[in-house]
């Protein structure tokens, strides 16, 4: 009887992933053919762009960071049926504040071992406090977090605006609103081309996943996401759970926002946390909605979605194919994969 | 006087925009479907729109072209969601990235990089003979034919779903579905047609950002209007007449945050342009008390 159910399992995942793939593939090639491309050049630039040079998998482990965490952003509010729209604005804030706390703190001198982690909680903190914001308002005052996190997006975005002009960060060589350098003992290196932020990020996805599994809290925001009347009869405080599930999402975009600031860039440029043109935020949704919300398949799935922006950069690069292409692609893809799991999967969304 | 005149012109074009897409968003939310892909909507029939008006020299034909992709976007949204009973928040959300995506695809495939933007053809304006002499009254009433349908349309939407039996049906589906498919009502196709006909005057509204406020074509062109329709369609608590004035309120707080981020010097800019965002939350808390919502929005019906 558990075999009966450990196969079925199997076979409906590789059902609903398998599909996906071949989904994938076939709406894009679609697209490129009616554009006038070749489509076999195309479907090949697409997926071994990553795999081909040094470069191109460098580039791939760059994108699939932010976008683990702007899909962890998504999942976790998600796992109470709760939507995060604002995973882009939480990143945005992350970055901005670690940037200016680092900048602050520059003529004190503090050794990398105080200043990285130092840091590391600033991010995490400013994107759990700034999700927070939509959380209380969903407790308090039944506000819906589509509208209050699209808000608060906005919100950010001014923010780093200001943050990234005003005089006391401004590099003042750059047009463009950006800051000066953080002092080097705050940043983090590369290590043959990959993001020293790759370790951390492994340990993150760990602790994800024993918080989910293994705790108290893991269990109740499962248990408030499955059935909300029989947790409330179990003694589960629903606005807390809400407001933490939020903090913690928040959190981790911040902390992938951070990461940004200190080992990518080295300082807070405007328009940070996209990847040709597009927030992470919104690859972070769709990659969430592939996955389900499952916080296990999520680093896969953020790892494929990345192999895919890559290829778009290159295809856009090479080809003169325009990225909305493979964007536009992406969104009809998971709406397919959502109808799929709908029809055959067990408790679909 | 001249100046007031001149600020509620501005003030109400930006209504326009702001009540025709909540008005499109709470016609469907009767029935029963949240729309939250307002914004893609809006990008999506603000490009469509804008390319029609340029290659034809017809401002009509560019809203008809805005309305026509907002109904094609609510046909995929009611059609999924009727069929397989998908998440609407869901797909929501998945319509505003295809549409912010297939607008920008639209431009760069058609228009592509030129040197100098290309623009849209006048509005036809209705001048009122007399009413139009007015102070501030002008202001109200010498606007272009999309500012009169918004006003139809908000009135008569209002008229449709507070003194027709069909309105009074159609608010049952978003109360109770299941009490309206006793009586014979069918559900589903009138899911379908309202879906259609909100996701049209958003397209509408889209194809005004374009065609007459800024005649030309930018990437991301609603920033976030879509989304705050949404916001004013709930603070509204689906009401026509209140849509209006929600697109009322915000369009004065984006024109005098935008107006104070220009003179002031010692209050940061940016801190103003969050402002009209910050204000939908804000409000949605103070008005906590007087929102409603129609009882089953957002859930999916089926028979069994």
């Amino acid at each position: 009887m558990k075999d009966n159910k450990l196969i079925n399992q199997i076979l409906r995942g590789l059902l609903i992933y398998g599909s996906a793939v071949v989904l994938a593939l076939g709406v894009t090639s679609i697209f490129v053919a009616c554009l006038g491309y070749d489509v076999s050049d195309a479907l090949s630039t697409l997926l071994t762009t990553s795999f081909k040079s040094s470069f191109g998998f460098s580039e791939t482990i760059k994108k699939t960071i932010p976008l683990l965490f702007a899909t962890y952003a998504f999942t976790i509010p998600f796992m109470i049926k709760f939507f995060n729209i604002g995973g882009w604005g939480q990143m945005l804030m992350g970055g901005c504040v670690t940037a200016a706390v680092g900048l602050s703190l520059a003529s004190l001198g503090l050794p990398p071992v105080v200043m990285v982690p130092l840091l590391l909680v600033v991010g995490m903190l400013a994107g759990g406090c700034f999700a927070l914001l939509a959380g209380f308002a969903k407790a308090k005052y039944d506000v819906n977090p589509i509208i209050s996190t699209i808000m608060l997006n906005f919100v950010a975005y001014q923010f780093v605006n200001f943050i990234a002009t005003s005089s006391l960060y401004k590099d003042p060589l750059e047009g463009h609103p950006i800051t000066r350098y953080l002092p080097s003992s705050a940043t983090l290196g590369f290590m043959g081309g990959v993001p020293v932020s790759i370790f951390l990020s492994l340990i993150v996805i760990v602790l994800v996943y024993l918080m989910m599994k293994k705790t108290k809290l893991g269990f109740e925001i499962t248990a408030v996401g499955y059935n909300l009347k029989a947790s409330k009869t179990y003694g589960i405080d629903f606005s807390k759970t809400i407001m933490l599930a939020f903090f913690i999402g928040g959190a981790l975009a911040g902390l992938g926002g951070c990461l940004e600031v200190l080992n990518i860039h080295g300082r807070l440029i405007e328009g940070f946390a996209k990847t040709s043109g597009a927030q992470y935020g919104i690859f972070g949704i769709l990659t969430s909605l592939v996955v389900a919300g499952n916080p296990l398949a999520a680093p896969i799935a953020a790892f494929f979605m990345s192999v895919l922006l890559v290829g778009a950069d290159s295809l856009q690069r090479t080809m003169q194919i325009p990225v909305e292409v493979v964007f536009l692609s992406q969104a009809i893809i998971v709406m397919f994969v959502v109808i799929i799991r709908k029809r055959f999967g067990k408790g679909g969304i | 006087m001249e100046f007031i005149t001149t600020f509620l012109h501005t003030v109400i074009v930006y209504t326009t925009v702001y009540t025709l897409a909540s008005v499109g968003i709470l016609i469907s939310g009767r029935a029963g479907i949240f729309n939250v892909a307002g914004e893609g909507i809006m990008l999506a029939a603000a490009s469509a729109g804008f390319l029609v008006s340029f290659f034809s020299g017809n401002a009509l034909l560019g809203f008809l072209a805005g309305a026509l992709m907002g109904g094609i976007f609510g046909l995929i949204l009611a059609f999924i969601h009727e069929k397989f009973k998908v998440n609407q928040f869901i797909l929501g959300i998945c319509l505003v990235i295809f549409g912010s995506g297939l607008s920008d695809l639209l431009y760069k495939l058609i228009i592509g990089v030129r040197l100098s933007a290309p623009m849209a053809p006048d509005t036809p304006a209705i001048c009122i003979p007399f009413l139009s002499k007015i102070p501030i009254i002008s202001g109200i009433l010498n606007q272009d034919v999309i500012v009169y349908f918004m006003y139809a349309v908000t009135a008569l939407s209002w008229w449709f779903f507070y003194k027709t039996k069909m309105g009074l049906e159609t608010r049952a589906i978003g109360e109770n579905p299941k009490a309206a498919d006793v009586v014979g009502i069918n559900v589903s196709r009138r899911r379908y047609l309202a879906t259609i006909i909100g996701s049209a005057l958003i397209g509408v509204s889209g194809a005004y950002l374009t065609i007459a406020i800024t005649k030309t074509y930018s990437p991301d062109i609603a920033a976030g209007r879509g989304f705050m329709a949404v916001g004013i369609a709930i603070f509204a608590s689906w009401k026509p007449h209140r849509a209006i004035l929600g697109g009322f309120i915000f369009a004065l707080i984006e024109l005098i945050a935008f107006q104070l981020q220009m003179i002031s010097y010692s209050i940061p800019y940016q801190f103003f342009l969050m402002l009209p965002f910050l204000s939908v939350i804000i409000l949605m808390i103070i008005y906590k008390k007087n929102i409603e919502f129609p009882a089953s929005v957002g859930n999916p019906y089926s028979r069994e």
